[in-house]
């Protein structure tokens, strides 16, 4: 083989070679990455439609978003590793007679110092825009509304006890008014649970001697189910209940026949004109 | 010059009558006897005087936990050598050939053997042992969960299982690579004729074995009702087995230290030469890594488990609020361990997968030192994210967000990982024995369970997926598609190091479409689960869920199928597999160039290491080989006459 | 800690592990384990092992600094808690007012005991270093070790004169934690200072061999230097 034939040869096998770009081994990981890349978005956009719940507040409708924005993000990361990985498997396998002889060394290659910097950089891109997305919808939904409605949820082994403050109401379903910002107030009487009204898409945990808080708004009408998060012994699986997120009028009703005082209860559901509630909890 | 003689095997050495002192009588044997019967009288006596008191099941259980520990371990011979040393009666060249196993044949492999080789052999079947029992109690588990309502198990022994099949597969794991890999191969990969302290590796297998049955009497005591994390304050409520289980951790914690220790030291002091730290296998440096990792969560859960028996036996109020305690210490010291400890897992199987990447892909491993970086970084990144698992209890909101960086920046090491790893792979002569099949599902796998982990890091997702099935499909993503599969690689491909023999890769290649689709069904329906809202560790749960559960329990009976196919070839190929050449896969790291099986102190002529192995293609001799016969002798370094401890004022100035 | 290695015959030719040369004849692998190898190895090991340990220690301190920044429900030292609204103890029963402090006087002998043990491990260092004889060894590892049983005793003796019980909210509880944490570590280093002492005894460490000595000096300093942090911790942070 002469020098140049060799040269040839070479450049034949390299990325940026004569040969048409679909035939060279670049170009065909570019098609499978492609493939891969836009099989990944679409699953980031269609599969939250099938898998997840119906989410009834806006911090469910941000988990929803971050769902398909964290996919598209790292759809095309992936693709690329596997692209790379079956590109190897299929082109570069070596089939021998034998297979205990060993195929001959390929081109060693001990790194290639551009190609790390880009991954870096790519990488510390994406990480950065995570973390932006991240802090900007944690934050947002930090804000506490003074008018919310407190809810003073307890967790006792093993069942979920709710109190509306002002009104007297204590019960075992969860009932909210919609459009209305809510604030759970959430402790526990024995060991640790896990509060999750999973379709309101916030969570936190119910310890002993602690309140802890965490602020949504029900933005959907219909029921959903509260469960328990945390392992909390025996019955931990029988922890959950039914919640329902009805109008307002409904709302003011429902505090009325668990017992709630008419005024109360229009306080507590936001229906009267006075719209004040007593503050829990810190 | 001499001529070279080949001088006699070590192993052939005949011993006197008395070789060996006390370890001639010590087996396991008398270690379960002794054991047994220190555990008997600690329980008669403690139950004697503190039964009726308060806390006194808690104070008997321990008391007799400790008592079997100490007195396996004193029935097996771990403490001989201390009390020697502390009477002044040192052990003779002679008790140490005895206690490397010379002489005793395959019964070395029952008793307390310094060998390191026997120590790793030990390691695998304890490690085959443990995910033997954690399976069975996985298929549990799914099978609870084929139907919403089943009445297989009850909740308590259900709980019991979960939690049970959490720490076995927890132990398990830490030891699958860190066990019997860093202890059989990589003394011989760096030139080293063991392990810098023998003894403590002996140590390190026989006290982790101790804690074994500590951890499934828990199944006797009443079970462990709090899942593997045993968040107080519920596990200081559960009843005498968590007792029991908190002494499995303690002893399982000086097990890990010992271990770590011993494999830092002898990758610092034990190379050979010419094996400089840029010259070492990249396995090698996932071990070290690793083990420093180690190092450093063990404190954690040794303190967090301390605590939580004085909680229960002696009533202190460290995790209880009721009585000024706090639930949220326990869970702040617990993940300070938590966190490292996955990498503890992960790291020395990442490494075994770029080592077989190389050797099979016929090319050097790409960007050696970036990984090694990537490691390092990983490591360093690790001890600061622990409060990621907190991010719905509550504890300190504010700190939701420096969490979430952390979280995030550590899959920047994690991408370098990747980038090795294909980098290695592209262009290569791709050779697909089975330790490469392994390697790519590794691939596959540890891109799921790192994509699936981006959404976990997110605090608003995460108040959505926190415990929550998702979760368990994520890190059974990492743990098993990931680093198990890692570790399933390096059994394939050091199996005729550490056996001798080849293994039947046809057997082998049904084992792994088994696994590789059992993974793939089981934990696809655990994500479905998880998307639809399905909390973990729940007995029963909403007939809504129903489909995804039994797509899952499919999956996770094929995956069962396919581990049992995988050990029929393992056993199979132990027994009757075709007798294996000293490297058949024409690898160039030292542990190929010592004939199989290995002599007892691996070299016979000490190494020549003049570049690191990863020469494949470069059209150069390997850099590192065991030459025919020994050398002349150099003249010694140290002028004669000077006492060593002259040596130690030039040398050890630090 | 360390017990791996044999002291005897140590002199450029030391064991390794097993497959160790008897000293006169060569090694059959060609390799010498020096004096200064092993004790490189061994110090390695040792700093590692501290390291861990020191972790540990950390820990301590942040469990007592966490839950007395909480005070929960009062109960750090029960200073909150009164007879009009009493706080209640590991068992249901009433405290009516702030655990009394633990006497300082105890810890600090202790801690005393320990670094004079420690500098007795130190002086037999340098006697060895010097090659003093094994007489001057063996006086100060022997004095020492008297000093550690003093500590040892007084420790045990502190948990029966201490004003509070482990039931008595978190001060009682982290305070006692750190004496049973000070009592493991001084059983741990009584054993390796016992065998300095009976090794001296038999002239182990003279000249070329005082470098063992060393190592056993790190790790006794090392107890030292912990026990009295968790002293001053205890007594200065009530």
């Amino acid at each position: 083989m002469s020098f140049e034939e060799e040269v040839d040869e070479i450049e034949a096998n390299t990325l940026l070679g004569g040969a048409p770009f679909f035939s060279r081994p670049g170009g065909k990981i570019f098609i499978i990455w492609l493939v891969f890349t836009v099989i990944g978005v679409l699953i980031g956009f269609y599969a939250p439609h099938h898998l997840l719940p119906v989410m009834q507040s806006p911090e469910g409708g941000d988990v929803w978003a971050t769902i398909v924005f964290f996919t598209v993000l790292a759809a095309p990361v992936a693709a690329l590793v596997y692209a790379i990985a079956f590109y190897s498997l299929f082109a570069w396998r070596h089939r021998s007679e034998d297979p205990d002889v060993p195929p001959p060394d390929a081109e060693p290659q001990r790194g290639n110092g551009p190609v790390t910097v880009v991954w870096l950089a790519v990488s510390t891109v994406l990480v950065v825009v995570l973390l932006f997305w991240g802090i900007a919808v944690w934050s947002a939904q930090q804000v506490s509304h003074p008018n919310a409605l407190q809810v003073n949820v307890t967790g006792q082994q093993w069942l979920w006890t709710y109190s509306y403050p002002g009104t007297g109401v204590e019960t075992r379903t969860l009932d909210l008014p919609v459009n209305r910002p809510v604030q759970f107030n959430v402790t526990s009487v024995d060991v640790t649970h896990g509060f999750w009204p999973a379709v309101l898409g916030v969570q936190v945990d119910a310890n002993p001697d602690v309140v802890t808080v965490i602020r949504t708004t029900p933005n959907k009408l219909g029921k959903f189910i509260v469960q328990c998060s945390q392992l909390c012994g025996l019955y931990h699986a029988f922890m959950n209940n039914t919640g329902d997120v009805v109008t307002s009028q409904q709302f003011d009703t429902w505090l009325q026949s668990n017992g709630a005082t008419p005024t109360a209860a229009a306080t507590a559901a936001g229906t009267s004109s006075s719209g004040s509630t007593t503050a829990m909890g810190k | 010059m001499t001529t070279a003689v080949a001088p006699p095997l070590l192993e052939d050495t005949q011993l006197g009558p008395k070789a060996g002192g006390f370890y001639r009588y010590q087996n396991i044997w008398t270690g379960l006897g002794f054991g047994i019967f220190l555990g008997f009288v600690a329980w008669l006596v403690s139950h004697a005087t503190v039964q009726g008191s308060n806390w006194g099941t808690d104070m008997v259980v321990t008391c007799t936990m400790v008592a079997w520990v100490v007195g396996f371990n004193i029935g097996m011979g771990t403490f001989n050598a201390p009390i020697h040393w502390i009477l002044g009666h040192d052990q003779t060249h002679e008790d140490e050939l005895y206690a490397a196993g010379v002489g005793q044949g395959s019964s070395r492999y029952l008793k307390f053997c310094t060998d390191h080789k026997v120590v790793g052999t030990q390691y695998l079947v304890l490690v085959m042992v443990l995910f033997g029992v954690g399976g069975t109690l996985a298929m549990m588990i799914r099978t609870q969960l084929i139907t919403p309502h089943s009445s297989f198990l009850d909740p308590q022994t259900y709980n019991a299982i979960v939690t049970i099949h959490g720490m076995v597969m927890i132990i398990a794991t830490i030891i699958m690579v860190s066990g019997p890999f860093a202890n059989f191969i990589m003394p011989i990969m760096i030139g080293a004729k063991d392990m810098a302290f023998p003894r403590l590796n002996a140590m390190s297998f026989w006290v982790v074995v101790s804690a074994v049955p500590c951890l499934l009497a828990t199944f006797f005591l009443g079970g462990v009702n709090a899942g593997w994390t045993t968040y107080a304050p519920l596990s200081v409520q559960a009843p005498a087995a968590m007792d029991a289980f908190a002494m499995t951790i303690i002893t399982f914690v000086v097990s890990v230290t010992v271990a770590g220790v011993n494999t830092i030291v002898t990758v610092v002091t034990m190379r050979a030469k010419g094996m400089t730290m840029g010259r070492l296998p990249i396995f090698t440096w996932g071990t070290v890594v690793g083990g420093a990792l180690g190092l450093y969560a063990m404190p954690a859960f040794l303190a967090v488990m301390t605590m939580m028996i004085t909680d229960r036996a002696t009533g202190t109020s460290f995790f209880v609020p009721e009585v000024g305690g706090s639930q949220w210490l326990y869970e702040n010291i617990f993940w300070i361990m938590g966190h490292p400890e996955v990498y503890v897992i992960l790291l020395p199987p990442v490494a075994a997968v770029l080592e077989i990447a190389s050797t099979f892909a016929r090319k050097p491993v790409f960007g050696y030192k970036v990984a090694i970086a990537g490691f390092v970084a990983i490591a360093a990144l690790s001890i600061m994210v622990w409060a990621h698992h907190m991010f719905t209890t509550g504890w300190a909101p504010n700190l939701a967000a420096p969490f979430m960086l952390t979280t995030e920046l550590i899959s920047i090491p994690t991408g370098i990982i990747f980038l090795c790893t294909i980098g290695t792979l592209w262009k290569g002569s791709i050779w697909t024995r089975l330790p490469m099949w392994f390697v790519y599902l590794f691939v596959w796998n540890f891109i799921i369970g790192g994509v699936t982990g981006i959404y976990l890091s997110d605090v608003p997702a995460d108040q959505f997926f926190h415990g929550d099935m998702f979760v368990t499909a994520h890190f059974h993503y990492t743990l098993l598609g990931g680093a198990m599969i890692g570790a399933t690689a390096a059994v394939c491909y050091w199996f005729p190091k550490v056996s001798g023999r080849m293994l039947n890769e046809r057997v082998g290649k049904v084992a792994f479409w088994m696994i590789a689709i059992g993974i793939q069904v089981t934990y696809f329906g655990q994500f479905w689960e998880g998307f639809q809202g399905m909390a973990r560790r729940i007995a029963y749960y909403n007939p809504h869920y129903e489909t995804a559960n039994q797509m899952s329990t499919a999956g996770a009976y094929l995956l069962m199928a396919g581990w049992l196919v995988f050990l029929y070839m393992m056993i199979n190929g132990w027994r009757h597999g075709k007798i294996a050449p000293a490297n058949p896969w024409h690898a160039k790291t030292l542990e190929w160039k010592v004939p199989t099986p290995v002599p007892l102190e691996n070299f016979l002529v000490d190494p020549v290491v003049t570049s690191d192995p990863y020469t494949y293609g470069e059209g150069v001799p390997d850099g590192q080989e065991v030459p025919e016969s020994a050398p002349a002798p150099e003249p010694e370094l140290v002028p004669a006459g000077s006492a060593p401890g002259d040596q130690i004022d030039a040398g050890g100035a630090s | 800690m360390s017990f791996t290695e044999t002291d005897h015959g140590s002199e450029g030719h030391g064991a390794h592990g097993h497959g160790a040369a008897v000293p006169g004849a060569e090694n059959p692998g060609g390799e010498h384990e020096t004096a200064f190898k092993r004790d490189q190895k061994e110090r390695l090991m040792l700093w590692l092992l501290i390291g861990g340990d020191g972790l540990f220690l950390v820990l301590e301190l942040f469990t007592w600094f966490y839950l007395r920044a909480l005070n929960t429900s009062g109960l750090w030292n029960g200073a909150k808690c009164s007879k009009a609204n009493p706080c209640t103890d590991g068992l249901g029963n009433p405290i009516n007012g702030p655990i009394q402090k633990a006497d300082p006087k105890h810890a600090i002998i202790i801690a005393a005991c320990t670094v004079i043990a420690a500098g007795f491990v130190w002086i037999a260092e340098s006697a060895a270093r010097r090659d003093a004889g094994k007489r001057a060894v063996s006086t100060a590892a022997g004095v020492g070790f008297l000093f550690l049983l003093v500590a040892l005793g007084w420790q045990i003796y502190q948990f029966q004169v201490l004003p509070f019980t482990t039931i008595d909210g978190a001060y009682a509880s982290t305070y006692e934690f750190f004496m049973g944490s000070t009592l493991a570590h001084l059983i741990l280093l009584g054993f390796i200072m016992l065998g300095l002492w009976i090794r001296a005894s038999k002239g182990r460490y003279a000249g070329a061999t005082w470098y063992r000595v060393r190592l056993i000096r790190f790790f006794a300093v090392w107890i030292a230097v912990s026990t009295v942090i968790l002293v001053a911790v205890g007594a200065l942070f009530y």
